[in-house]
């Protein structure tokens, strides 16, 4: 237990550090950080001893069991058989000896066992009446508190202002958030936090009261999911605090290393995905988003035609604009300078991904641009130069290294003129050809097979007719796929001629 | 074909119509120095082809029935005292002077009786109470089993079945040929009629040309590609074994020379990798696959052949 809370006092010292360096940065470290909480029990039964996580009551029932198991195996006393003992308990062997049935006595060990399990404290039934009727409680108790904050007028203008506030708290506040927001002002916020405070309070004690782990992981999960759609983060304090809470809630049960391992992963990957897509807004951002606004507020002032005092805060600033902008409806011409500079307003606080997008794909264009004209010439002539390293072979003073590259020269192309019977021996091939192409030329394309064969495979010399014959063969082999081609393969087949020109 | 070849076919062919092919490749495993075994129902005429197969290449030959009270001691021969000397006399067994030995339904004999042919199948030698006697070469078992799940049978070992070359079987007789066999049996036993073409010694130099013929690399190649290609098959638990490799290697030479060449071509690798390869795998118990031949199949059609490989003669792909 020590060990554990002095964990989280670590887990909270370094979330403190990174929130003062998160401060300086302007980055979300801390949000994805805050991610990792859930790992904790996990890294705990890694580093340190697994007695460690047992609970007390779990280790007591462990070794009562053992100490029963040891009851049984102990070979107990011999007695004479009784009519109606189980056969399984003769001790057959002695019995065999002495000439007489024997019954190995394992009822007096028997008993006590059965006493001692008796005498374990049942866990399961002590939490019985709690589990009966405090789920439905709370259920009740959440929904209800639900209800009121939906359905009182007060309390969902309190919501909303706090909401507000918890934003401006936060350290990633954008502008464009306030486009989910309407603003509420001099709303009593007391209303809807106490509603709020009491729900999430029901909803931990849900969790805890069920021992359901899918409860926890689906309030992580909506507590994340909820974050990454606003592009916002509550504040560091509630982050750590929650997600502790939470993976507190997970650890209490039987801390399953797998779950969390998986989940971990996931709310990790999530979060980072968040902060490498949607940055913290930096300084630059910040000043733009700034002047805007004040243009803004000075339009509004001009229009409203009245010099009210200047509002401190981003929330009053918003109020004042949307006051301004109901009162300067009329004024047509200055409403659509108005619309325009909150568009600008509204481009200034965009994400920069966008931008980095845009670079890329326009580098991208510019290189396709430069190179696409080009490839052609590159392409043919490489293909040229092989086809002629090709042709080279054919005149070889080796007859057989001429034949079997003028074999695959035959090869090659039927292939390329889907003619081909893919991986078969070559000497397979001519019931395919005499389908495709004609009867006679498959018959001498089976005859040159075995010269091929004698070329690849033995190590003696050819003699110099071989060579002409193969050459004939591939020959005919253009004229049998030229007879054969539609218009397109004929182009293909005159380009490839051209090519070994 | 080479003619003297030829000649034991067709005086094979006297006794067994239609199984010219079965029994080409029993002549080729007799080249290639290895093993037969025939997996066959009985009345097929496995003994009859083993009988005229010694007879027509003039080789001595013995057969032993395998039941399960037959002892290793009837195979490699036993020591005994003898009292008239006063000492230990060595008493042979089936196997002492003998080229084709033929064990019948060698899948009902017992364990310990099949890992004594071990020995002398692989190292042509017999070892008793420590002397060591060699074989006569040449040395042939032809062993025949009973179809497995036939009353009485064990499975071979696979180490025992890994030992064989080839794993054959001859299947019943077409239309034709029973009707030859029916006519030529009237009166005569047509085993008297096979004559002797081809002497031992003969047999043993043909053995000597077929270990001397050229294998050029991408032939080596393509087994070794083969037999890893079984190994790593989803379906198969043992693939095909190194010696499995060697043996194909050794047989697809036997082919080449049974046809005159004295080359091997892919074509003789793939024509022999069914019978040299077919026993030696064994499937994952509940595979989807279906059956070993399948399987093998499957292989040749999968694992690229090597007349594509060759580009250069005899060489690998750069």
């Amino acid at each position: 237990m020590r060990r554990r809370l002095a964990g989280y006092a670590g887990w909270l010292m370094l979330g403190i550090c990174l929130y003062f360096f998160e401060n300086n940065t302007g980055t979300r470290v801390i949000l994805a950080c805050s991610a990792l909480v859930p790992l904790f029990p996990v890294l705990r039964s890694a580093f340190f001893s697994p007695d460690g996580a047992e609970t007390e009551k779990a280790a007591e029932a462990r070794t009562v069991k053992s100490f029963i198991r040891q009851e049984t195996d102990e070979p107990g006393d011999v007695r004479a058989y009784l009519p109606g003992d189980p056969v399984r308990c003769i001790h057959w062997k002695l019995s065999a000896k002495k000439d007489d049935l024997l019954i190995r006595d394992t009822v007096i060990t028997q008993e006590p066992a059965e006493e001692i399990r008796k005498s374990i404290p049942d866990a399961e039934a002590d939490r019985k009446p709690l589990r009966k009727w405090l789920p439905g409680v709370l259920t009740a108790a959440i929904l209800l508190g639900l209800l009121l904050l939906l359905a009182i007028p007060e309390a969902r203008r309190g919501a909303q202002a706090l909401c507000n506030r918890l934003f401006a708290a936060s350290e990633a506040v954008n502008s464009y958030a306030y486009r989910y927001f309407p603003v509420a002002e001099h709303q009593s916020v007391t209303l809807a936090g106490i509603l709020m405070i009491f729900n999430l309070a029901s909803l931990l004690a849900l969790t805890v009261v069920a021992r359901s782990r899918l409860l926890t992981l689906c309030i992580m999960a909506a507590t994340t999911i909820l974050q990454v759609y606003f592009g916002l983060s509550f504040p560091v304090w509630v982050n750590i605090a929650l997600y502790g809470l939470l993976a507190l809630v997970m650890m209490k049960q039987h801390p399953s290393r797998r779950v969390l391992m998986t989940y971990a992963a996931l709310v990790l990957a999530v979060f980072l995905l968040v902060t490498l897509l949607y940055p913290g807004v930096d300084a630059p951002t910040e000043t733009a988003s700034e002047m805007a606004r004040d243009r803004l507020s000075q339009m509004a002032q001009r229009i409203a035609g009245a010099v009210s005092e200047m509002p401190v805060g981003e929330m009053e600033t918003r109020h004042v604009h949307t006051q301004s902008l109901e009162t300067g409806g009329r004024q047509a011409l200055t409403e659509r300078e108005f619309r325009l500079v909150t568009v600008e307003e509204e481009q200034i606080s965009m994400p920069y991904w966008v931008n980095y997008l845009k670079m890329i794909l326009l580098l991208l264009l510019a290189v396709a641009l430069v190179v696409v004209p080009f490839a052609p010439f590159l392409l043919l002539n490489a293909r040229r130069k092989k086809a002629q390293e090709a042709r080279k072979i054919f005149e070889s003073e080796n007859i057989s290294e001429a034949v079997c590259a003028i074999f695959h020269q035959i090869i090659s192309w039927l292939d390329a003129a889907d003619h081909g019977a893919g991986n078969l021996l070559f000497r397979d091939w001519s019931d395919k050809l005499s389908s495709l192409l004609s009867e006679g030329y498959a018959v001498r394309f089976s005859e040159c097979v075995e010269m091929f064969e004698e070329a690849a495979y033995s190590s003696h010399t050819l003699p110099c007719e071989r060579r002409q014959q193969a050459l004939k063969l591939l020959k005919e082999t253009e004229a049998a796929l030229w007879t054969k081609a539609d218009w397109k393969q004929r182009i293909r087949l005159k380009y490839w001629l051209c090519l070994c020109e | 074909m080479r003619p003297q070849l030829e000649n034991v076919l067709r005086e094979i062919e006297k006794v067994i119509a239609g199984k010219r092919k079965v029994a080409g490749k029993i002549l080729m495993a007799m080249l290639a120095e290895g093993h037969v075994l025939l997996d066959d129902v009985p009345g097929v005429g496995k003994t009859t082809l083993a009988v005229a197969l010694s007879r027509a290449v003039g080789l001595s030959f013995r057969r032993i029935q395998f039941t399960p009270d037959v002892l290793p001691s009837d195979i490699v021969g036993f020591t005994m005292y003898e009292k008239g000397s006063g000492s230990f006399v060595y008493r042979p067994g089936v196997l002492n002077h003998v080229n084709l030995l033929l064990g019948d339904e060698i899948n009902r004999a017992a364990s310990k009786t099949q890992s004594a042919l071990l020995e002398a199948m692989e190292e042509r030698q017999i070892t008793v109470d420590g002397n060591t006697y060699p074989l006569e070469a040449p040395f042939l078992v032809i062993a025949t089993q009973n179809s497995v799940g036939t009353a009485g049978t064990q499975i071979l070992p696979y180490a025992q079945m890994d030992r064989f070359l080839v794993c054959l079987s001859l299947g019943y007789p077409d239309y034709e040929a029973q009707m030859t066999m029916l006519r030529d049996r009237q009166d005569a036993n047509p085993l008297d009629k096979v004559e002797t073409v081809l002497g031992k010694e003969e047999l043993i130099a043909m053995q000597r040309e077929v270990r001397a013929i050229a294998v050029r690399e991408v032939i080596f190649d393509y087994i070794v590609r083969l037999a890893t290609a079984s190994r790593e098959h989803e379906d198969v638990e043992i693939g095909i074994s190194p010696r499995g490799a060697l043996f194909l290697d050794r047989m697809a030479k036997a082919k080449a020379y049974l046809e005159g060449r004295d080359y091997v071509t892919g074509a003789d690798v793939q024509d022999v990798f069914m019978d040299v390869c077919a026993h030696r795998v064994l499937l994952k118990e509940g595979a989807g696959a279906g059956t070993v031949k399948q399987v093998l199949e499957e292989l040749l059609k999968k694992v690229e052949t090597p007349d594509r490989h060759s580009r250069f003669p005899g060489m690998l792909k750069k």
